[in-house]
């Protein structure tokens, strides 16, 4: 009885689905073709928000120089630190070049997200640039990403109340003020293990069975986490800046990203220096800190990978990160950009660049298994510190996270 | 009168339409819609004949393929890097996109599915139109067709519209996520992956995620029933406390706990966590008022889980008693005044009146969306995504805290840093299968309620 | 009697302090965050109830902010708030209407379809979702569009309830007088269903206003925030890059509260409607 109902209905249906399978045949072959480089291109570029302003125009400079390329400079949807989902949501949709931090370079060369760069861009990156970039951005012996920035944590302090002398050691800094940190962020604290003596994935950061923490040295490092709570001078909390500001605290360990805003609170009073010695297992060492590489990758997707290539290359150079710098404070990694007057006058740039010297810093892996890090670890540190985890239990929690971090 | 008669006129089978119809009765089998258009009934006959002549068309250029590829999900599975000389630079052939694969196939089946239909549909109409034909009744011309849309019809007019769409955003969205518990899609087969059965139901049920799974899911159920019954029962007596005898303003006081729904949640969750903070305003206030001597981790890491939980319910009580408060307003107006009177003259104080008769009678009106609740509240994605983000960390879980419900994990696990979209989809399934049980129970309880 | 009317008294008081306390206690976080939108900051976290300096800045700021241009979102929302809003609710009541009314054979099975559909969590489908309207190249404000109404044929409950309340015999009176369904629907269904058509329409105007999920889904790729729903655009503000958090931080509620006023506003005009909607459709559920 209802014929018309379902006809229409039917009908309807049909005429809908085959125009969408119809589009998407068109659509769906849209591969990695291959057009020379001096056709035309329309390529996308990501960058975090606040650089978007100083991109756009390094980009209108590089098209003055590239007359038949085009760029939009557009802000990456959820930010350059989650690269690795928003591009994987839909590789072909995602910008032909795009910012990302060096850890997540591993996961996405192995997910075909990304091109090697060329091997002249290989040869100039590995002469240029500092040692640490070049590294960072290395993956299986292909080079991944255009580097330009250099990110490490380092202690911003208030220099009315703690002088240059008592940051210095952990144990002056926590006695004569108060640091705020944040224990929940593995980013943060896992670096620890490295002072303890570990090795997150071996000595060169890529091998899956190279991790050494499941150890006394490991376990000397938990001590380390649980002994802060106690510690007066040692404070936990999800919101430093405020602290900092409302004089709760004096010193907060952070980054170059959030420099900015610190020297908006702190006025003439900031100052930033490397991180102190802290004393695990009874040695007294230097407290050190993930290195993280910034660069510009090449999606796989795009249609222009010669374009994009070289976008991502001019982007790069020493006047873009030198413009980046100026405009927000990121730390060069071209050397001779490094060893300009504008970056060694800069104290921020001066302090993570020291922390990025060997000793000081590690190199964030960039295997694939850091995403199952990255959510173990965290919960592994704030347990360790706030006594939910007790130190009978340390070793065994050690292992686990040993072995699933090492699982293919 | 008539009409009933003409309900019972003799059926015939399709053997009898068959053999003994016309020509164009018979073409009907084959070419759908002739009969309707032998019989004039244009419209009919034309969407029936262009249907099928589009579906012909699509099935032999498109529709075999899409459906053959289905089977293995794309033939290529792992990229190639190549490097291109002419170029200079390196160039990915990539691997067969899966997820489109599948998008596809499943629209490709629907796709059938709608024409087997049509095909039914085109057969009943040859024969409701050969009876008539055969008793010597009259045909629905093309205007009575068109009209009876308006009218005997009118259901399919009104409903083809949300039909489609419940069809492209629901349905096929729905059967897709269905069929990606079945596939190896995470982030080490992250465009081209394959068919692995139970595999991952497997990892949620006794692999890795089992020791995440079970304490979550028994937490999910805990805070859904909590959540539910805390909203429901406070927002009745909130609402009998505005109904009392003697308040004034009652609109005004309703406006006054329903201005929280309009503010968006993003913003007055994120809030209230900060307020809830170590540091945060809460903690100062009472320890201004020297009420605490030192502050309480209510929702942060370092919160005990069962505080944490019992504040995230309290949370929800401010996010949720105004609605229910809402909803108990006019029922409480349309209760039956009688009973209460009645008891009240038996000498019924007013805490045996609200037990025994009032919250009873509201239940009763409630229960459906009661039950309804209890399901939202399973999947109440926003108080612990936007409050808790799942804080406290819990190091027995993988990727989840200890205030994450199934969704929030699920989302987690999707989005976050392991892109585990098979075990999700698995998820999203065991979730709806608990739904479904729940309400089931629930259903059959208050069908026997309402009979008793 | 003097002491009962005392006593009566003495409760009316006591419930007037009792709701005055709860009043209190829903609105204190309100008026926070409102004083917390008026207060300096600079450290993306607000720790005292009275803010230490007022300003104006952060509304100032999100009205001129380069970055995030918040009018195009709020004309963009408006846009498809107004149109989800009409299309939504046609297909909502027309479908309770069909559902409550009328009879017909696929009506127990939609009935249950319906049910089922409900209990699956919505967030597995956005990726099928994206790449549908990826398909139809409708990744933009449309899409959205198409997502809100596309849902609104299962958001029938509440309506379906309110109609099985009107007794059929109005319709079967019309009927017998020569009136086609469809004139039933238009000439009595309809304007009977005010207080639903009220309620039906201001939930579906106030969805996009708070959805920052499938707004990011389907809005985030084009990387161009001028095409960004209020709700997004909001979110995004302080949940991309380290540091914007911080930096945005008063702006983003500055934002909230800008988006909240009028939907207040809304709320306590169609307050009477609205009560009366949810509560017809919760009684027969």
């Amino acid at each position: 009885m209802k014929i018309w109902k379902k006809m229409a209905l039917g009908s309807a249906a049909v005429l809908a689905a085959m125009s969408l399978a119809a589009c998407s045949n068109g659509s769906s072959d849209s591969s990695s073709s291959n057009n020379s480089s001096s056709k035309k291109a329309n390529l996308t570029l990501w960058v975090d928000t606040e650089q978007v302003p100083y991109y756009k125009q390094i980009a209108k400079d590089f098209t003055k120089k590239n007359k038949n390329i085009k760029v939009r400079v557009v802000q990456s949807p959820n930010g350059s630190a989650n690269a690795k989902t928003d591009v994987g949501k839909d590789p072909s949709k995602a910008a032909d070049v795009f910012e990302v931090p060096n850890d997540q370079l591993g996961q996405m060369a192995e997910a075909g997200y990304i091109n090697p760069l060329s091997p002249e861009a290989t040869k100039d990156i590995k002469a240029n640039y500092i040692d640490v970039a070049s590294k960072g951005v290395t993956w299986k012996g292909k080079v991944y990403a255009f580097p330009y920035a250099q990110q490490a944590q380092t202690i911003y302090y208030n220099k009315s109340k703690l002088s240059a002398n008592d940051v210095k050691d952990w144990k002056t800094l926590t006695s004569k003020g108060v640091v705020a940190t944040d224990f929940t962020n593995a980013y943060v604290m896992w670096p620890v293990m490295f002072s303890a003596g570990t090795k997150l994935y071996g000595a060169n950061g890529e091998d899956l069975k190279g991790s050494t923490f499941d150890s006394q040295n490991g376990v000397n490092a938990l001590k380390w986490y649980a002994a802060q709570k106690n510690n007066k001078g040692v404070m936990q909390t999800s919101n430093a800046l405020n602290q900092l500001k409302k004089g709760n605290a004096q010193a907060i360990l952070d980054g170059p990203w959030n420099a900015a805003n610190i020297k908006k609170i702190l006025g003439k009073n900031f100052a930033v220096a490397k991180y102190p010695k802290i004393d695990v297992g009874g040695k007294s060492v230097q407290m050190e800190a993930f290195l993280g590489i910034e660069g510009f990758a090449i999606n796989s997707h795009t249609k222009n990978a010669k374009a994009a290539s070289d976008l991502a290359a001019y982007i790069t150079n020493k006047e873009a990160q030198l413009i980046a710098h100026k405009e927000a404070g990121q730390i060069p990694v071209l050397k001779n950009a490094v060893n300009s007057s504008a970056v060694k006058s800069d104290p921020v740039a001066e302090a993570v660049i020291e922390m990025a010297k060997p000793g000081n810093s590690v190199l964030q892996p960039k295997l694939p298994q850091m995403a199952t890090f990255w959510n173990e670890a965290a919960p592994l540190i704030s347990g360790t510190y706030d006594g939910k985890i007790k130190p009978s239990q340390y070793k065994a929690k050690l292992a686990k996270l040993q072995k699933d971090i090492s699982k293919k | 009168m008539f009409l009933k008669k003409k309900h019972v006129a003799p059926k015939a089978t399709y053997r009898e339409v068959w053999s003994k119809g016309d020509i164009a009765t018979k073409l009907s089998f084959f070419i759908m819609g002739s009969n309707a258009l032998a019989n004039k009934q244009w419209v009919k006959g034309l969407a029936l004949l262009i249907s099928e002549i589009v579906f012909i068309v699509w099935f032999i250029f498109s529709g075999i393929s899409t459906l053959g590829i289905l089977a293995t999900l794309g033939p290529i599975k792992s990229k190639k890097v190549v490097y291109d000389a002419a170029q200079g630079v390196y160039i990915t052939k990539q691997p067969s996109n899966s997820v489109l694969i599948l998008l596809f196939g499943v629209l490709a089946i629907i796709l059938c599915i709608a024409m087997i239909y049509l095909y039914i549909v085109n057969l009943r109409s040859t024969r409701h139109n050969y009876i008539l034909k055969r008793d010597g009744e009259h045909i629905p011309t093309n205007v009575q067709e068109l009209k009876s849309l308006l009218d005997t019809r009118l259901h399919a007019t009104l409903m083809v519209i949300p039909l489609l769409g419940i069809l492209f955003f629901t349905v096929l969205p729905t059967v897709f996520m269905i069929s990606m518990a079945f596939t190896n899609y995470d982030r080490q087969h992250p465009i081209a992956f394959s068919w692995t059965g139970f595999q991952a139901f497997g990892n949620v049920l006794s692999g890795d995620l089992a020791g995440t799974f079970f304490p979550v899911l028994g937490w999910t159920l805990i805070w859904a029933v909590a959540a539910t019954a805390t909203t429901f029962f406070f927002g009745v007596l909130l609402a009998m406390l505005i109904e009392s005898k003697g308040i004034k303003y009652k609109a005004f006081w309703r406006t006054v706990f329903v201005i929280i729904w309009a503010v968006p949640q993003f913003v007055s969750l994120l809030m209230m966590a900060q307020f809830l903070d170590y540091q945060g305003a809460l903690n100062n206030i009472l320890m201004n008022l020297h009420w605490i001597s030192s502050p309480i981790h209510f929702i942060d890491n370092q919160a005990s889980p069962l505080v944490a939980r019992i504040t995230v319910i309290l949370v929800n009580m401010w996010i949720g008693i105004p609605v229910s408060m809402l909803v108990s307003t006019a029922i409480i107006q349309n209760l039956p005044e009688d009973q209460i009177e009645a008891a009240k003259i038996d000498g019924a104080n007013a805490v045996q009146i609200f037990r025994s008769i009032t919250f009873p009678q509201i239940l009763f009106v409630m229960a459906p969306s009661l039950i309804q609740q209890f399901i939202g509240n399973i999947n109440n994605f926003n108080v612990i995504f936007l409050l808790t983000g799942g804080a406290p960390m819990n190091s027995k879980y993988n990727g989840a805290g200890s205030t994450d419900l199934l969704v929030t994990w699920l989302y987690n696990l999707t989005f976050g840093q392991e892109q585990r979209y098979n075990a999700s989809a698995v998820l999203g399934i065991l979730i709806f299968i608990i739904s479904a049980v729940v309400s089931l129970i629930a259903y059959r309880h208050t069908n026997a309620y309402k009979e008793g | 009697m003097k002491s009962y009317s005392n006593q009566r008294r003495l409760s009316l008081i006591f419930r007037y302090i009792l709701l005055a306390l709860l009043a209190i206690i829903w609105i204190l976080p309100i008026v926070w965050i409102v004083l917390a939108s008026f207060s300096y900051n600079d450290t993306g976290f607000v720790s005292t109830f009275w803010p230490e300096q007022f300003t104006l800045q952060n509304y100032v700021g999100i009205f001129t902010n380069p970055q995030y241009p918040f009018g195009n979102w709020i004309i963009n929302t408006l846009i498809v708030s107004l149109l989800s809003m009409v299309i939504s609710t046609f297909l909502t009541i027309s479908v309770a209407y069909v559902l409550s009314r009328l009879r017909f054979k696929f009506r127990k099975p939609f009935l249950q379809i319906a049910l089922v559909l409900g209990m699956f969590p919505g967030f597995m489908s956005m990726i099928a979702l994206y790449y549908i309207l990826k398909g139809l190249n409708m990744l933009n404000l449309f899409g959205l569009l198409l997502v809100y109404v596309g849902g609104a044929g299962l958001g029938f409950y509440v309506a379906k309830g309110f109609f099985d309340t009107i007794p059929r015999s109005i319709d079967e009176a019309a009927e017998i007088d020569g009136a086609t369904k469809w004139q039933v629907f238009l000439h009595i269904g309809l304007p009977l269903s005010k207080p639903m058509i009220v309620y039906t329409a201001l939930t579906a105007f106030i969805a996009p206003w708070t959805d920052f999920i499938f707004s990011g889904i389907i809005l985030s790729t084009s990387g161009n925030a001028k095409t960004y729903t209020v709700a997004y655009g909001l979110y995004n503000m302080v949940h991309t890059a380290k540091g914007n958090a911080t930096a945005y931080f008063a702006q983003f509620v500055a934002g909230c509260v800008i988006i909240a006023i009028p939907i207040t506003i809304l709320f306590v005009f169609m307050q009477k409607f609205y009560v009366n909607g949810i509560t017809a459709g919760a009684d027969k559920g």
